[in-house]
């Protein structure tokens, strides 16, 4: 993959509503560890039950469930300050012109669905762990912040200095 | 659950055991092991006390039979009862256990349990798991002092296995009587019939208690071959694979995209469908990230 192709960017519209009018979903977004082909409403709560265990893995209170047939253990994860989990959808567009419905499909705009401030995520067959890629993909946020931050003043000066330092000693 | 847990002088005598189970082959409800032990100087009392193959009697009596035992003071026993749950969990896991390794670590749990509570065990009988042999040397590694009798029948051809069947399925008999579901969606009933893949009750209720997501309320053994037929008409799950690159190298794992999988409105190539990570900086490639420009 070349240079330029690295640096493609993307932009999402985001129609948003009034605060109040979106559902919180905090505690109850779950990822498992597989793929469900399936998108539309269901009676989660009636069939998913977590229980906690007690068993605490890195800092990680472990909770276990099944889903067909298989035992799931997982951990519920605040999500970070400052940040905020949403759950975005496309209106699907009424019947009316083909060509409408394709440029309505096509278009970037989103609808803010719902909010969460938390994610439970679970595994099969292991224990949840501070290794797991989910926790692990966090870190990007911490790495990106510090990329992200305006540098002050003081820090350019102080790496100049010790640029400087560096080209003298050689 | 088993006899109260006061040692009876007895138990310091040799003792024999009969180990069974019940509910092995039903597609739902839990899977029972009961023993019964007693001195081996009880053994001949105990061929008096009509115990017979516990399928071969009438539910009553088997009742009548588990409650004279129990308030028999010269007899001892114990249950291990295997929670659907526990099974479809063990046989569907990632390296999977089969029903045979089951129930030989739930037999081996109850000499265990029996031997730790005090009772000198000198001779436990069972019915076959498997190839009666292989089970016959695993069970006399691990329990040298003990005299193993694996054979077929068991349950009718010794009194103390046909005892250990009705403590068995007096058990599961009565967890199914009394299972609370846990799945709180409306009309969930009770009348699953024997749970025998070919009791027309059972077929019913399994047709009528099946979820397009969920596929089963958990009382319903997953794993069992009865339920794939089911699961074509359901939502399919797709879940990682079972095996691992051949070749060991976890990083090199190709992954799976929801973008393949129709989670996505936007068009991808082909050979999109599956990302190798190739390119990436190492910090995204091992946290499972990539850029997106279209989502």
């Amino acid at each position: 993959m070349d240079e330029e192709e690295n640096l493609k960017t993307g932009t999402v519209g985001l129609k948003l509503k009034s605060e109040s009018d979106v559902p919180d979903l905090t505690a109850r977004v779950h990822l498992l560890p597989c793929f469900v082909k399936y998108d539309g409403p269901c009676a989660v709560s009636d069939y998913f039950k977590p229980k906690v265990t007690g068993v605490e893995v890195d800092g990680l209170k472990v909770e276990e469930a099944y889903f067909r047939g298989r035992k799931l253990e997982g951990a519920t994860f605040p999500l970070p300050q400052g940040y905020c989990g949403l759950v975005l959808g496309k209106k699907i567009p009424q019947k009316r012109k083909t060509s409408d419905m394709t440029e309505s499909w096509n278009s970037d705009c989103w609808e803010l669905d719902a909010k969460f401030q938390s994610i439970t995520y679970w595994n099969h067959d292991s224990l949840p762990s501070q290794h797991d890629t989910f926790l692990r993909s966090l870190h990007w946020l911490s790495v990106a912040e510090a990329l992200h931050k305006p540098v002050t003043s003081e820090q350019l000066s102080g790496s100049s200095i010790h640029v400087e330092a560096a080209a003298a000693r050689k | 659950m088993g006899s109260e847990p006061t040692l009876p002088k007895w138990a310091s005598k040799p003792c024999i055991m009969g180990i069974d189970e019940a509910g092995r082959g039903p597609v739902l409800g839990p899977m029972v092991y009961g023993c019964l032990y007693c001195a081996c100087s009880y053994a001949e009392t105990l061929s008096t006390l009509n115990f017979a193959d516990s399928k071969t009697l009438k539910e009553e009596k088997r009742e009548e039979l588990f409650e004279n035992l129990k308030a028999d003071e010269s007899i001892g026993w114990a249950v291990d009862v295997i929670d659907p749950r526990e099974l479809s969990a063990k046989m569907l896991k990632k390296i999977k256990v089969n029903l045979n390794e089951i129930s030989h670590e739930s037999a081996i749990g109850l000499v265990n349990r029996v031997l730790n509570m005090g009772v000198l065990l000198t001779e436990v009988y069972l019915d076959t798991v498997g190839d009666a042999e292989k089970y016959r040397v695993k069970l006399s590694e691990r329990f040298p002092s003990i005299k193993f009798v694996v054979s077929k029948k068991a349950d009718s051809l010794y009194p103390v296995v046909s005892g250990a069947s009705i403590v068995a399925k007096v058990t599961r008999d009565r967890a199914l009587r009394e299972w609370v579901h846990d799945e709180t969606a409306e009309g969930m009933k009770r009348n699953f019939g024997s749970g025998y893949p070919g009791d027309p009750e059972t077929k019913a209720w399994l047709e009528q208690h099946k979820h397009t997501v969920f596929g089963f309320p958990s009382l319903v053994r997953f794993s069992w071959g009865t339920c794939n037929s089911h699961f074509k008409d359901m939502v399919e799950v797709l879940w990682e694979p079972e095996k691992i690159d051949e070749d060991g190298s976890g990083s090199g794992k190709r992954q799976l995209k929801l973008s393949s999988l129709g989670i996505s409105t936007s068009k991808r190539k082909i050979e999109e469908i599956e990302s190798s990570g190739k390119g990436r900086c190492k910090f995204f490639q091992s946290r499972k990230l990539e850029q997106l420009a279209h989502f």
